[in-house]
């Protein structure tokens, strides 16, 4: 196999499997009591970032394979794509990196803003998965890949296990499924798991970012089960107020220009920059910190008073 | 490569479609007081709501929580909720029966909200 060239691209191959389940789906929430909710707007929004996002990818694309390429030619091992072993020691290499790059992705505003449209529908449906970042390859997120492109990892196999990998997240973006059988939601990263990923109750802020393998959650803890007494309410802390696909792309970054034409300092661009989304110097937003903060404090029952006190 | 993006191009569109035609977006009602107050406390936690004026239309509501104005505004079949300062909230434009309420945000830039008299009588 050539090293260089993936034989297939899973994404590609799969596509049809897409809008044939975001048919069905559409089909079960009309015929059936499947819940799935569409909203025409939103649903072409989705679509229309995941093609743009293709077309973004031909543009960024280029630099981030030709990196892979010079870091694999100074690689440390020699490893081969005809092996088992390589393959599924990749698979768990490539699936930590990903949850590492997730996390990334919401903690620091830098790869959030390349990350927060894939968030930022309010429905939580199979067209939502496809609403893919455009600025993802600006972002720079890719350059997590390296290190296994050092190891010795061929470009070809990095380029089919990170497809293998989205391909596998697409049907977890859906209200249609319930609960997995107990072993596979102990392992594996499931509807139910993602969809809190998805909510933006403060309970559910900042956790489960697995993509196929939930025990990274659970070993870095990160990981909150979805709960039958809260159901996930879907987008983005401080949603759009309309369906512009422009807006749903570049809205944070946008805020990241504003921010820093107004900073006063070198730590303020740096925390306007890389600091958690929500940051700001007098602590007047809200981060996802100071939410579930204020969220805990709610739910707090009131302290009776002390005898002895006034009341 | 454009064979695949015009195939796609076909396929976003009969996707839409078919989800317009299927009707499966959320059923919206028109706000009243109660429901505004859920949905304020859910986007609000913790913020106790001193006054409510829930908008003619039902599309939107703004409710007083001291010295903040929390507003809610509907897009789509779900909803918008900024909180900007109270002042902000009173000085903002009204004209034909219409709030218009600047939100200082690049993801929300403004909120409309259609009420039968501002500033309220009371705090005039």
């Amino acid at each position: 196999m050539d090293p260089l060239h993936a034989p297939f691209e899973p994404v590609t191959l799969a596509i049809p499997f897409f809008v044939l389940t975001i048919i069905l789906e559409i089909g079960l929430a009309r015929f059936t009591t499947v819940r799935a909710n569409y909203e025409p707007r939103d649903t072409l929004a989705s679509l229309a970032m995941g093609l743009g996002s293709n077309v973004a990818g031909l543009i960024t694309g280029g630099l981030a394979f030709a990196a892979t390429v010079w870091v694999w030619q100074h690689r440390a091992f020699d490893i081969p794509m005809t092996a088992i072993w390589a393959w599924v020691l990749l698979f768990f290499l490539e699936d930590l990196t990903y949850y590492a790059f997730h996390r990334l992705s919401h903690e620091r505003r830098f790869w959030w803003a390349a990350h927060v449209n894939h968030h930022s529908s309010q429905h939580y449906n199979l067209s939502t998965a496809l609403r893919q970042t455009w600025t993802g390859g600006l972002a720079g997120t890719w350059a997590l890949w390296l290190p296994l492109a050092f190891l010795g990892f061929p470009p070809a196999m990095l380029a089919i296990q990170k497809g293998v990998s989205l391909v596998y997240q697409f049907w977890i973006h859906t209200e249609a499924i319930g609960r997995m059988p107990r072993w596979f939601e102990a392992v594996f990263n499931t509807p139910s798991h993602h969809r809190v990923h998805h909510a933006r109750n403060p309970r559910y802020l900042d956790s489960n970012y697995a993509g196929i393998l939930i025990i990274w959650d659970r070993m870095f803890g990160t990981f909150v089960p979805e709960l039958d007494a809260e159901k996930p309410r879907y987008g983005i802390v401080k949603n759009l107020n309309n369906f512009n696909i422009l807006r749903v792309a570049f809205h944070e970054w946008a805020g990241i220009a504003k921010d820093l034409a107004g900073a006063r300092s070198p730590g303020e661009v740096a925390c306007y920059l890389f600091g958690p989304p929500g940051w700001s110097p007098d602590g007047s937003r809200e981060t996802s910190a100071s939410l579930k903060a204020q969220w805990a404090a709610s739910q707090q029952p009131p302290t009776p008073p002390q005898p002895g006190t006034r009341s | 490569m454009l064979i695949q993006l015009a195939g796609s191009f076909v396929a976003v569109i009969a996707l839409v479609a078919l989800a317009a035609w299927a009707k499966i977006a959320r059923p919206m009602v028109r706000l009243d007081a109660d429901r505004a107050r859920d949905l304020l406390g859910e986007e609000f936690p913790g913020k106790p709501l001193d006054d409510l004026w829930v908008a003619t239309d039902g599309r939107g509501a703004l409710a007083r929580s001291g010295a903040w104005a929390l507003i809610l505004s509907e897009v789509g079949d779900g909803y918008v909720a900024r909180h900007i300062a109270w002042d902000q909230a009173l000085a903002a434009s009204y004209c034909d029966g219409v709030l218009r309420i600047d939100l200082a945000d690049v993801a929300a830039p403004r909120a409309h909200l259609a009420l039968a008299v501002w500033p309220p009588q009371a705090v005039r």
